[in-house]
């Protein structure tokens, strides 16, 4: 742990106009922790992120960095680095000048700067393309040049917007992991932002999982997918997502599309509810729900089925190698502890 | 057979490629006629003459005199004076234009509001005829007295000046004048290059610790270079040869005061009716102008 790097948001609203970007936001990030922002786009995580960095003031509420209230503190004294979703190279410099560019801000002797944009470069191997400008590099060299450029001055924060959101499938998951040794290595907290739920559960020690601009769930990635707090994210996190189902609670047991299936649940009574069952959780079994095959999405060592059960569509993700063919009937059971209920009207898990 | 196709095919390609050029040269033609009867049959028809003594005040001297003009021309005390004064008068307008253009599309670009408004404003000099606008300062606003710059210079307690009629002040009047009409240009071209510099590398060098003066002179100075230089060549091109304002406010005057090498070919030609000089200075101005422009475009594929 490096000790700094800490931040606290205080009840942070943030309105433009009369639309609330953010509505009382609160949360704590740990020192050293990689922390992802999680949401769909116009949930409120990229301006969390700028007003963490200081690009953006908040409406009301306080942050903190490292115990100090920095709320009115402009963006060049926080000692932040970032990477911007769209690289925000300085397109008149060379690849060195980029990096060497905070550097120089910071007042560092020249004989240091040469020696630490070197460095910094050799970490995301970009070391062979210093006298390149932007616009002759390919997108994940920019990304790099990005990335080398926020790590070369060590900054007590590391900010990281949407930064694999621009590269291709096949280069996102290869940075994705080098971006997790890279923040380990140089063992400082990063605030990562983005609106995909596998990289932020790949990546992140904990995460803030955003919704509307409020913050529905923070906890670590496997919490939140194994106790997901709402329907939102129940239906958000995971793929394919979450079943949820209208169904009727009764005694103990949840009874969905005319069959029973026990929960961990023991309140006596009746109640209507929605359910909650991942894909991956349900089985194929000779007794239990029955349904119809509808569609059969084969992935080569999954594959991914559509059933129809009385009309309601449920998706069940399969990895026996006999793989039931559309238009079979199979009959689908889960264990109690995977059936998630949460309430139809507030959407709150039950 | 085959061989014979792909002939067929290529004269047939050909013959079209010939039709369409014939049709764009017919298409060309009028406008191409046009410009060399007005701009380089002029100034063929220039060179020619200045090889001429042809003094209309004293018609029995004319007579081809080969290089004589420019030889005289080269001795001429009052050429090389006017030519310090262009020179005087083009520094210093394209950079007065330069810097406040800059200033103001640096200030107008931060204003949240009525920005709309400001460009119309600031558009209305450049529309005007130089004429126009010289005869709008010699009258309303540098006369005597009743002029408002020297109303402001009376209350400011300068007292009255003869704006027009002191050397030093006469220059900078001129030098005053065409920057008043000319920076909006400037100032038009920086503004439309400010705004298509991406905001995001701003907020980057903020968070590099960029102080804004630093940012100013990295990243935006930097990113504003051509259009900053297209602007010196655009305007060097016409301070060089301005006419109009001058010859209305000043005709040259006092003396020779802001006499620029432009209204001494004028003054030589049409005044003194010596033709063939005259268009001897034309051509210097010419020369003068080309090799100018020359070395500014050289500078700007320098970097």
């Amino acid at each position: 742990m490096s000790g700094r790097g800490q931040v606290q948001f205080r009840d942070i609203v943030k309105m433009h106009g009369d639309f609330a970007a953010l509505k009382d936001v609160s949360f704590e990030i740990k020192p050293g922790e990689f922390f992802a922002l999680l949401g769909p786009s116009g949930s409120g995580k990229s301006t969390t992120l700028r007003i963490l960095a200081g690009l953006d003031a908040p409406t009301s509420g306080r942050v903190f960095i490292d115990g100090k209230d920095v709320t009115s503190t402009d963006a060049r004294d926080r000692d932040i680095a970032m990477v911007f979703q769209s690289y925000a190279l300085y397109p008149h410099m060379t690849v060195a000048e980029n990096i060497s560019f905070p550097l120089e801000m910071a007042n560092m002797p020249k004989a240091e700067i040469s020696a630490a944009v070197k460095d910094a470069a050799r970490k995301v191997r970009i070391d062979h393309l210093l006298d390149r400008k932007p616009g002759q590099l390919s997108g994940g060299q920019q990304q790099r040049c990005a990335l080398a450029r926020a790590i070369v001055r060590k900054a007590r924060l590391f900010l990281l917007d949407e930064p694999l959101s621009n590269l291709d499938a096949k280069l996102r998951l290869e940075t994705r992991a080098e971006l997790k040794k890279l923040q380990r290595s140089l063992d400082v907290t990063a605030v990562y932002v983005t609106h995909d739920q596998e990289e932020a559960m790949t990546l992140a020690d904990r995460m803030a999982v955003f919704m509307a601009g409020e913050i529905q769930q923070v906890g670590t990635p496997a919490e939140v997918f194994a106790r997901p707090n709402s329907i939102e994210i129940a239906g958000f996190i995971g793929n394919p997502p979450m079943n949820l189902v209208p169904a009727r609670y009764s005694n103990g047991d949840v009874i969905i599309a005319g069959h029973r299936f026990k929960t961990i649940m023991q309140a006596s009574g009746e109640r209507d509810v929605v359910a909650g069952i991942r894909p991956g959780a349900l089985r194929v079994a000779p007794s239990g729900l029955s349904a119809r095959v509808e569609l059969v999405e084969d992935l080569g060592d999954t594959a991914v089925l559509d059933l129809d059960c009385a009309g309601t569509l449920i998706r069940v993700r399969v990895s026996d190698e006999n793989v039931p063919r559309e238009g079979d009937t199979i009959s689908i059971t889960a264990r109690a502890q995977d059936i998630h209920l949460f309430d139809p009207t507030t959407g709150k898990r039950l | 057979m085959t061989q014979a196709a792909t002939t067929t095919a290529r004269d047939f390609g050909r013959v079209l490629a010939q039709r369409e050029r014939r049709f764009a040269a017919a298409l060309l033609a009028p406008a191409f006629l046009a410009l060399m009867a007005t701009t380089t049959f002029p100034l063929f028809f220039l060179i020619w003459t200045s090889a001429f003594r042809m003094d209309l005040a004293m018609p029995f001297t004319n007579g081809f005199v080969g290089f004589e003009n420019y030889s005289v021309l080269l001795a001429d005390e009052r050429f090389w004076t006017s030519l310090v004064v262009s020179l005087v008068y083009t520094v210093s307008t394209v950079v007065l234009q330069v810097v406040i253009g800059l200033a103001l599309a640096l200030l107008v670009m931060d204003m949240k509001r009525g920005q709309g408004l400001f460009r119309l404003i600031a558009i209305l000099p450049v529309v005007l005829s130089p004429a126009v606008v010289g005869m709008i300062w010699r009258t309303f606003m540098l006369a005597p007295e009743f002029g408002i710059v020297d109303f402001l210079a009376i209350n400011a307690g300068l007292g009255s000046k003869n704006w027009l009629g002191d050397p030093l002040l006469a220059m900078i009047s001129v030098i005053v004048i065409h920057t008043w009409q000319w920076t909006p240009f400037a100032f038009m071209v920086l503004l439309a290059s400010l705004a298509s510099l991406p905001e995001d590398i701003y907020e980057a060098a903020r968070l590099d610790r960029a102080t804004a003066w630093q940012r100013f002179r990295r990243i935006t100075l930097p990113l504003l270079r051509p259009a900053i230089v297209m602007v010196i060549i655009m305007r060097t091109m016409v301070a060089l040869t301005a006419f109009a304002a001058i010859f209305t406010v000043t005709g040259g005057g006092p003396g020779t005061a802001t006499e620029i090498l432009n209204l001494y070919a004028y003054r030589k030609s049409f005044t003194e009716l010596s033709i063939g000089y005259g268009s001897a200075l034309a051509v210097a101005l010419l020369i003068v102008t080309i090799l100018i422009s020359a070395i500014l475009f050289a500078m700007r594929r320098a970097k």
